[in-house]
């Protein structure tokens, strides 16, 4: 302590007084910083819906005119090229879905999403979702088992972003599943909200990253995400979408012992 | 008709598929040019992109109304089908609207419609 007092001989105030006007400087670079990168976030997010709102047109483009050619309007074609034409279509179909998927994500991260609520019935959405997904469920051999009991009331929601929600949380349940696997849907009426459960018997998430899974881009393993294709936004867009309804989204699971994803969607406040 | 529509990949793959179901097909590119068009040769079908270089291909729709031109059918030709713009349209009195890429079987069956 001594040695301190002897090379700053202004005495120890003036040593702590420079300490902490280097940290104030700190601090106010480091805000600066953080301002700064969130700058560059936000312009990163607006290039992100840009660019997908324009992939969208040529790609319309390419289908179109792949549909024009095996609908033989330009002449006829063997099975053969009508099959590669075919192709081509469901590629660009698949393009179109994730390139909309990027789109609604940088929509939702700049707080650009709004709902259009109505009053339909939880059921038929599940029916819608579940059989667009039928094919690819039969493909891997998995039993689906839906339970939306009759006394869940109509819910007041954004249908469409509904279905988005149980169509992305459905979607991960079949990839992450292997062959011969079941995977569920429950719904149930709870104090002043619905809660629906999307379950399967698949790989499973450790307890470490349950938080990470909503984050964007995330998925667990490297070597899972080659193996499971897909943008990595389904889950951060499931979470938006909930929120965007005030609900809320949450896992149970354990490596190896499958996963259930819940969310809520309140009723309106009057009908309670 | 008369499509209207900016990226010319997109006009492109529309007139052949109009054209070979037997349709005389003029296409336009702006807002601007549309109207000259439509004047010039009122169609019967009006597909229009909403978003032009030179402004709303809602007005398209608006200014041929003035001048007289009245097709049988507006569609409008929409990237999302956000409230937005599907407001925008139905205030706009459009016949449908539907959102990219419109299946080619689904367009030629609705087109068959709204001309019968």
């Amino acid at each position: 302590m001594s040695l301190v007092t002897t090379t700053h001989p202004s005495g120890p105030n003036s040593s702590l007084e420079s300490r902490f006007a280097s940290l104030e400087a700190l601090y106010k670079q480091a805000v600066a910083e953080i301002s700064d990168m969130r700058g560059r976030d936000a312009l990163k997010t607006q290039f992100l819906a840009n660019i997908s709102h324009d992939l969208r047109t040529p790609l319309t483009a390419v289908i179109t005119h792949a549909e024009i050619l095996r609908d033989g309007m330009l002449g006829p074609l063997n099975e053969r090229q009508i099959e590669s034409i075919r192709g081509i279509i469901a590629g660009g179909r698949q393009l179109l879905e994730q390139v909309g998927e990027i789109l609604t994500y940088a929509r939702g991260a700049a707080n650009q999403l709004t709902l259009t609520p109505s009053t339909f019935s939880l059921a038929d959405v599940v029916a819608q979702v579940t059989r667009l997904n039928e094919s690819l469920l039969a493909k891997k051999r998995l039993s689906l088992d839906v339970r939306v009991p009759p006394d869940v009331p109509p819910i007041f929601a954004d249908r469409e972003k509904v279905a988005h929600i149980l169509g992305n949380l459905l979607g991960n349940a079949t990839d992450f599943t292997p062959p011969g696997g079941r995977v569920w849907i429950n719904a149930k009426s709870g104090r002043g909200e619905v809660v629906v459960e999307v379950g399967d018997t698949g790989i499973g998430i450790a307890a470490e990253h349950h938080d990470f899974i909503f984050e964007e881009f995330a998925q667990v393993d490297a070597t899972a995400s080659r193996l499971h294709h897909g943008t990595g936004l389904g889950l951060t867009i499931a979470l938006k979408l909930v929120e965007l309804h005030r609900g809320h989204i949450w896992v149970e699971s354990e490596l190896g012992g499958g996963s259930r994803f819940y969310f809520t969607i309140p009723y309106p406040e009057d009908a309670q | 008709m008369l499509i209207v529509e900016d990226n010319e990949l997109v006009t492109g793959a529309l007139r052949i598929l109009f054209e070979e179901t037997g349709r005389r097909v003029t296409v336009a590119h702006s807002v601007a040019d549309a109207i000259a068009k439509g004047s010039k040769d009122p169609p019967d079908l009006l597909l229009l992109d909403l978003t032009l270089p030179d402004g709303d291909g809602l007005e398209v729709a608006k200014s041929l109304a003035k001048r007289g031109v009245e097709p049988k059918a507006t569609v409008a030709l929409t990237g999302s089908d956000d409230p937005e713009s599907l407001r925008r349209c139905s205030d706009a009195g459009v016949t449908a609207v539907m959102v990219k890429p419109v299946p080619t079987k689904e367009l030629l069956k609705r087109a068959k419609e709204w001309l019968a």
